[in-house]
C-alpha cells in the first residue's frame, strides 16, 4: 500500500542557509501523523514546501505516488492537501463567512453552503458571529475559524501547524478533540506540534524532527515512551 | 489639418505593428530554444571549451582583419579605417577593429594558461559581441542597409558578422561543462612597496583609460557624426577587458589592496584626477563637462547618504542643488542678486550649504510619521514647488524667467576661474581651476560619506535601510536618523550648488526640473547604492554618454528610462556595487532568475527564500 | 457667490478624474505596495489612444454621431491602457517580486520616463498638446446664480457621474465577488492567499488591468472636457492621483475618490482665493497631505498598518 503523502530525503534552503537537511516521512491514508521536534528545527518549513510555498532543494513528495514539489500552490490544493499555517493567519479584515468562503476558493461544486454549515456546527461559536471581523476574536476561537476554513476545500490531506501554540489548556484540549473527530469523519491529518506529549497521544505516527532532520520515528505510544523523547521534548532527565 | 490622415491607414499601420511584435516574439523565442538547447548540449561537453575558444579566438582576430563595411559614409570612411583592406596595409590597424584584435588574441592565449578560461572567455566574448553589434547596426540603420555590412558587389565587408560569430562562439566556449569556475583569490598580503606600486599603477592606468574614452570619437554631434559608435564600441571593448580581468581575480586583488591602504589610494586617486589637465582629454571643452561631472557627482553621493545608506527614496532632490546655487548667486554681487553684497566664496558656499541643510531637516521632517513609500511623493512635491517657487521668482530671490545672469567667476588671489591657467611654461585649458575645484570638493564630501557610512550613525542608517522596526526595535532614534541624512545630503547638494552658480554663471529654475533629480537618481543607482565610486561613475557615465550620442539626444530621456528599469532588473547592486550591499542582493534576481511569485513579507526569515 | 459655485463645480470635476486615476494607484498600491509611478502616463496614453481611435481608426461617417463616436474611444483608450498596464505588470514588476523595496520603485519610474517619451516622440505632434475633436458632447448648461452666471459642461457631468459610478461598481465588485475575495486577501497576506488556491499572479494581473481601464478611461473624458492632450499630463495628474491615494488611505475605495473629489476642490479653491493662485496650489494640496498624515498615517480610510508577525 502507497501511502498518502510521502517526503524523501527534503532538503530546502532559505538562501544559503539550509533549514530542512534531510526529512523524510509517510503519511498514510486515514492516519494522525505528528512532526515534533523544537522551535527552528524545520517543522513549518516541511508543511510550507509541501503545500507549495517554498520550493525544495531537493528530494521528493509524493502525493498518492505522484511528485508534487513543481507544483503551484493552488494545484496542490486543488489535488486535496490543505494548510492551516502557524499563527493562523486570518484575514483580519474579513469576516468569518469571507474567510471561510476563500477556504472553499478552488471549489466549484455546490456543496459549499452545505459544507460551511457544517463548520458553523462544528463550532456554534462562529455561526453566532459570521459576520464579524476575523480580527476581532480571541485565540482559540481564531484558531477554530482556522481549522474551519482549511476544511472548507474538502481536503484529503490537512496539514495543521501548531494549532495549540497560545491557547489555553481548555481550548488546547477542544483543539485536540476537534482533530480526533476530522479523524474519524475520514480526514487523514500531518500535525506539527511543539506541544509533543498531546500530538503524539493522538497520533498513529509520529517523527522527531531535529535540526532539519528527521532523527526517530515510530508508532505515537512507542515514541512517547522513548527516553530519548522524554528527555528531549517532554522534559523529563 | 495635413495631419489627419485617412481612417483606415490606422487599421493597416495597427496591422503591421502587430505582425511586427508577433515576429519579434517569435525570433526571440526560438533565439531562447536555440540558447537553451545549445547550454544544455555543452554542459555534458565540458572538452569542447579549448576547441570552441580557439575557433571563436580565431574568427575574431580574422573578422578584425576583414574590412567591416562595404562603403564610404558621408565624408570619410565609417569610423576610422572600416572600409581597409588588411593587405593593402597590414599595420594601419585602429579604432574598434585593433580592439576587436586584441579580445581575439587575449581569447586564444587564456586557452594556454592556468586561468579561470570560462569566466574570461565569457567576458571576451561580450565584449566582442557587443563592438559587432554597434559597428554593425550603425551602418546598416544609418542608411547603409544589409549591403554596408555584407557586399554591394564589388566590395565585400564580413568583418562584423564574423566577430559577431566569433563572440557567440566565445560564449558556447564558456557554456561547457554546465559551471563556471571560481574567481581565484589572490593574497592581499604583499609587501608596502608592491602594493604601492600596484595602486599607482592601476590609477594611472584608470586615468589613461578615462582620457581616452573621453577622446574617444571626439565631442560628438554635427561635426562628428561617429563619435557615438566609436565611443560605445570602446566601453564594448573596456567592459570586456574589465570583465575579463575580474574573471581572474585582478580587480579584487587590486580592491582589496586599496582597502588595506586607504588613504595612500585616497591621495593617489586624488593626484590623478588633478593630472588629467594634461592628458589627451585637457581642453576647455572636457574640463567644463569634467567639472559638471564633478557637480553632479558631489551631489550624487550626497543624494547616496539618503538613498543608499538610509533607503529613502527621494525624487526632488535636485531642489537642493538649486537652493544651493541660488543663495551663492544672491551671494555673489551679481547685478541682479537680491542682497548688494558681495560675499567671498566660501562663506557664500557656508551659508549656501547650512540653508540647503535646512530645508534638507524641513522636507525630511515628514517622515517621523510618514511611512517611506509616501515620502517619495512628498519629497516629489518639494521639488516641484522649489520649481514653481523659482519659477516665479518668489522673494525676488530667483529672477524667475530672467533667471540671476551674470554671477562672477571664482576670484581667488587675482587668478579668475574661468581663464587658462599657466603654470611655468605649460599653459592649461581654461576651466581648468573650476575642475580642479571640483576634485577637491568631490574628495571631501567622499571622504564625509566615508567617514558617516562607517560611524554610528552609518549604521544607524544601513540597519533603517534594512528593516526600521527591527532598527527602532534595537533602540535607534530612527526619526533622527533619518532628518539627519537628508540634512547631510542636501547640505552637501547645497555646496555642490554653490560651485555650480558660479561656473555657469547662470542660475535658472530650469536647471533644477525633475528629469534632473531623475538623472542623480539613476547615477546613485546606477554606479550601486551606497557605494561611493558607484556615484561618482554614475554621474559621469550619465553626463558623458549624452554628450558623446548626440544625434540620438531626441532619446536621451528613453534611454534614461530604460537603463533604471534594466539596471534594476539585472544588475541592481550597480556597476560598483558596495561591499555591504554586494552579499545581500547577489542571489536575489541578479543572476537573472525569474521569480515567479509573490514573496513572503511577514516571517523575516522567509524574504530570501526561492518561491514559486 | 457664482464664482465661488464654478469653481466648486471645478473642483468636482477635476476631483472626478483624479479619482479616477487614484483608483489603479490604490489598487495596486494595496495589493503589492508599490507605487506605480507609471500609472499617471497610462492615464495620458488612454488619453492618446482614445483620440488616435477617433482619427485614424473611426470612419469619418461614425464620428459625428457622439453616443457611437464617444464608447469606441472609450473601449479604444481603455484597451490600450490595459494592454500597457498588463505588460508593464509582466515585464517591468513581476521579476522584481522579490528584490529589495527601492527596486520596483525605481522601475516605475523608469517606466515611467519611458512611456512618456515614447509618446512624445512617437505620436504626431505630440510634442506639444494634441486638440481633441470638439465636435461632439460640447453642449453648455448655464444657469443664473446670485450674482453671476455659472456654466456646466455635458462633459464635466460626465466626469462625475462616471466616477461616481465607476467608483461604486468598483466598490461592489471587490466586496462581492469571488475574484473580488481574492483579490482583497492576497493583498492582506499575500502567502496565505495562496494557501486558500488563489493565484497572485491571476490577482495582480486583474488589479492592473482595471486600474488601466480606469484611467484609460479618465483619459478619454480629460481629452473630452479639456479639449487637448499632451504628454505633460500623465506626470501631473499621476502627482495628484497618487497623493489622493494617500490621503484616503492607501488600499480603499472610498478613500481614493473621497480623497480625489478634496484634492480637485482644494486645488481649484486656493487657485481661486488663497495667496499665489494657481502658481503655488500645489503647496496647499501637500501642506493637507502632510497635514492629514501626521494625524493619521494610513489616511482617512485606510486600515492601520498590519503588524508583522
Amino acid at each position: 500500500m502507497t501511502a498518502l503523502l510521502e517526503v524523501q530525503n527534503l532538503s530546502v534552503a532559505y538562501g544559503a542557509i539550509e533549514a530542512v537537511r534531510d526529512v523524510s516521512f509517510a503519511v498514510g491514508e486515514g492516519q494522525i501523523v505528528s512532526l515534533i521536534g523544537s522551535n527552528g528545527a524545520g517543522k513549518t518549513t516541511t508543511l510550507r514546501t509541501i503545500s507549495g510555498l517554498l520550493r525544495p532543494k531537493s528530494g521528493t513528495i509524493l502525493l498518492e505516488g505522484k511528485p508534487i514539489a513543481d507544483l503551484a500552490a493552488h494545484t496542490i490544493l486543488e489535488r486535496g492537501v490543505a494548510h492551516c499555517p502557524e499563527g493562523r493567519r486570518l484575514f483580519g479584515r474579513m469576516t468569518v463567512e469571507e474567510n471561510l468562503q476563500l477556504g472553499a476558493y478552488v471549489r466549484k461544486d455546490s456543496g459549499v453552503a452545505a459544507d460551511m454549515q457544517r463548520v458553523y456546527d462544528l463550532f456554534p461559536v462562529l455561526g453566532q458571529r459570521r459576520t464579524l471581523k476575523a480580527g476581532l476574536f480571541s485565540g482559540g476561537e481564531q484558531q477554530m475559524l482556522a481549522i474551519g476554513r482549511a476544511m472548507m476545500s474538502r481536503p484529503r490531506l490537512l496539514m495543521l501547524d501548531e494549532p495549540s501554540m497560545g491557547l489555553s489548556p481548555i481550548m488546547t484540549q477542544r483543539i485536540f478533540d476537534t482533530i480526533k473527530e476530522l479523524q474519524a469523519a475520514g480526514t487523514t491529518i500531518l500535525l506539527v506540534e511543539q506541544n509533543a506529549l498531546a500530538a503524539l497521544a493522538l497520533s498513529d505516527r509520529g517523527y522527531v524532527v531535529d535540526l532539519g532532520r528527521t532523527t526517530l520515528e515510530g508508532p505515537g505510544h512507542e515514541l512517547l515512551a522513548d527516553e530519548r523523547v522524554r528527555a528531549a521534548y517532554l522534559g523529563e532527565d | 489639418m495635413k495631419e489627419w490622415i485617412e481612417y483606415p491607414d490606422g487599421w493597416i499601420w495597427l496591422g503591421q505593428v502587430l505582425l511586427a511584435i508577433a515576429v519579434v516574439i517569435g525570433v526571440v523565442y526560438v533565439l531562447r530554444l536555440g540558447w537553451r538547447a545549445a547550454s544544455a548540449f555543452l554542459a555534458t561537453r565540458p572538452a569542447l571549451d579549448r576547441p570552441l575558444g580557439l575557433t571563436g579566438g580565431v574568427i575574431a582576430v580574422v573578422g578584425a582583419l576583414l574590412p567591416w563595411v562595404t562603403f564610404r559614409l558621408n565624408d570619410g570612411p565609417y569610423p576610422d579605417k572600416a572600409t581597409l583592406q588588411f593587405f593593402d596595409a597590414p599595420f594601419a590597424l585602429s579604432g574598434f577593429r585593433l580592439h576587436t584584435l586584441v579580445l581575439g588574441v587575449l581569447a586564444i592565449v587564456v586557452l594556454f594558461l592556468p586561468l579561470p578560461r570560462r569566466r574570461v572567455l565569457r567576458a571576451l566574448g561580450l565584449g566582442a559581441i557587443g563592438i559587432a553589434l554597434v559597428n554593425i547596426l550603425f551602418p546598416v540603420i544609418d542608411g547603409g542597409g544589409l549591403g554596408a555590412i555584407t557586399s554591394d558587389g564589388e566590395n565585400f565587408a564580413f568583418g562584423g558578422i564574423a566577430t559577431l560569430v566569433a563572440g557567440l562562439l566565445l560564449l558556447f566556449a564558456a557554456k561547457t561543462g554546465g559551471v563556471l569556475e571560481p574567481v581565484p583569490h589572490w593574497k592581499s598580503a604583499v609587501p608596502r612597496l608592491v602594493a604601492y606600486a600596484v595602486l599607482v599603477i592601476s590609477f594611472v592606468v584608470l586615468l589613461l583609460v578615462v582620457a581616452m574614452m573621453l577622446n574617444a570619437g571626439g565631442q560628438g554631434g554635427v561635426g562628428n557624426p561617429y563619435a557615438g559608435p566609436i565611443f560605445l564600441s570602446l566601453l564594448a571593448f573596456l567592459a570586456g577587458v574589465l570583465g575579463a580581468l575580474q574573471a581572474i581575480g585582478l580587480t579584487t586583488w587590486i580592491s582589496a589592496l586599496s582597502d588595506q591602504h586607504k588613504w595612500f589610494s585616497v591621495v593617489v586617486l586624488l593626484l590623478v584626477a588633478l593630472g588629467l589637465p594634461f592628458t589627451e582629454a585637457g581642453t576647455d571643452y572636457w574640463m567644463t563637462t569634467a567639472a559638471n561631472i564633478g557637480v553632479y557627482a558631489a551631489t550624487a553621493i550626497g543624494l547616496n547618504i539618503v538613498v543608499g545608506l538610509a533607503g529613502l527614496l527621494d525624487l526632488g532632490y535636485v531642489a537642493f542643488l538649486g537652493i544651493g546655487a541660488f543663495v551663492a548667486a544672491n551671494f555673489s554681487g551679481a547685478a541682479a542678486a537680491a542682497f548688494d553684497i558681495e560675499l567671498p566664496f566660501v562663506v557664500a558656499a557656508i551659508i549656501a550649504a547650512v540653508v540647503a541643510g535646512i530645508f534638507g531637516a524641513v522636507v525630511g521632517s515628514p517622515t517621523l510619521r510618514v511611512r517611506g513609500d509616501y515620502l517619495a511623493i512628498v519629497t516629489l512635491a518639494f521639488g516641484e514647488i522649489f520649481k514653481k517657487a523659482a519659477q516665479n521668482n518668489i522673494g525676488d530671490l530667483t529672477g524667475g524667467a530672467n533667471a540671476i545672469p551674470n554671477v562672477p567667476p571664482i576670484n581667488w588671489f587675482g587668478q579668475s576661474f574661468d581663464k587658462p591657467l599657466t603654470i611655468g611654461s605649460v599653459e592649461l585649458p581654461s576651466g581648468v581651476l573650476y575642475y580642479v575645484l571640483i576634485i577637491v570638493l568631490v574628495a571631501l564630501v567622499m571622504v564625509v560619506f566615508a567617514n558617516l557610512k562607517n560611524s554610528r550613525i552609518g549604521r544607524a542608517w544601513i540597519a533603517i535601510r534594512e528593516d526600521e522596526d527591527a532598527a527602532r526595535a534595537m533602540g535607534i532614534k530612527t526619526g533622527q536618523a533619518k532628518i539627519l541624512a537628508f540634512l547631510i545630503g542636501a547640505t552637501l547638494a547645497g555646496l555642490a550648488g554653490a560651485v555650480f552658480a558660479h561656473k555657469t554663471s547662470t542660475v535658472a529654475y530650469d536647471s533644477f526640473q525633475f528629469i534632473e533629480s531623475v538623472t542623480l537618481l539613476a547615477a546613485v543607482i546606477l554606479g550601486g547604492m551606497g557605494s561611493i565610486p558607484g556615484a561618482v561613475l554614475g554621474a559621469a557615465l550619465l553626463l558623458v554618454l549624452p554628450e558623446k550620442l548626440r544625434e540620438f539626444s531626441d532619446y536621451r530621456l528613453m534611454l534614461f528610462g530604460l537603463a533604471l528599469v534594466l539596471i534594476m532588473r539585472f544588475r541592481p547592486q550597480g556597476l560598483v556595487p558596495d561591499r555591504h550591499r554586494r552579499a545581500e542582493l547577489a542571489d536575489e534576481g541578479a543572476d537573472g532568475v525569474p521569480i515567479e511569485e509573490l514573496n513572503v513579507h511577514d516571517t523575516p526569515g522567509d524574504e530570501k527564500a526561492v518561491t514559486r | 457667490m457664482a464664482t465661488l459655485l464654478q469653481q466648486l463645480i471645478n473642483g468636482l470635476v477635476l476631483g472626478g478624474l483624479i479619482a479616477l486615476i487614484a483608483l489603479g494607484y490604490t489598487m495596486v498600491y494595496g495589493i503589492i505596495q508599490l507605487i506605480n509611478f507609471a500609472h499617471g502616463e497610462v492615464f495620458m496614453v488612454g488619453g492618446f489612444a482614445s483620440l488616435a481611435t477617433y482619427r485614424y481608426f473611426l470612419p469619418p461617417s461614425w464620428r459625428s454621431d457622439w453616443w457611437l463616436a464617444l464608447p469606441l474611444m472609450a473601449i479604444g483608450g481603455a484597451v490600450v491602457a490595459v494592454v500597457l498596464a498588463v505588460v508593464m505588470e509582466r515585464f517591468a514588476y513581476r521579476p522584481l517580486r522579490n528584490a529589495p523595496r527601492l527596486a520596483p520603485l525605481i522601475t516605475a519610474l523608469g517606466v515611467s520616463v519611458i512611456l512618456k517619451e515614447v509618446v512624445r516622440l512617437g505620436y504626431p505632434g505630440a510634442t506639444a498638446p494634441v486638440p481633441f475633436p470638439r465636435a461632439f458632447v460640447d453642449h453648455q448648461f448655464r444657469f443664473e446664480f446670485f450674482d453671476g452666471t455659472v456654466n456646466i459642461g455635458s462633459t464635466a457631468i460626465l466626469m462625475i457621474v462616471v466616477s461616481i459610478v465607476g467608483a461604486i461598481i468598483l466598490q461592489t465588485y471587490i466586496t462581492r465577488s469571488r475574484m473580488g475575495r481574492a483579490m482583497r486577501a492576497t493583498a492582506q497576506d499575500p502567502d496565505t492567499a495562496r494557501l486558500m488556491g488563489v493565484n497572485p499572479n491571476r490577482t495582480i494581473v486583474l488589479t492592473f488591468t482595471i486600474g488601466g481601464a480606469l484611467a484609460g478611461i479618465a483619459g478619454v473624458l480629460y481629452g473630452i472636457h479639456i479639449t487637448n492632450v499632451d504628454t505633460e499630463v500623465g506626470f501631473l495628474y499621476g502627482i495628484f492621483a497618487f497623493t489622493a491615494a494617500v490621503l484616503g488611505g492607501v488600499g480603499s475605495i472610498k478613500g481614493a475618490v473621497i480623497g480625489g473629489f478634496a484634492i480637485g476642490l482644494i486645488k481649484t479653491l486656493s487657485g481661486q482665493y488663497f495667496p499665489g493662485g494657481t502658481q503655488y496650489d500645489l503647496v496647499w494640496i501637500f501642506v493637507l497631505l502632510i497635514v492629514v498624515l501626521v494625524f493619521r498615517p494610513q489616511g482617512l480610510f485606510g486600515e492601520p498598518e498590519r503588524v508583522r508577525a
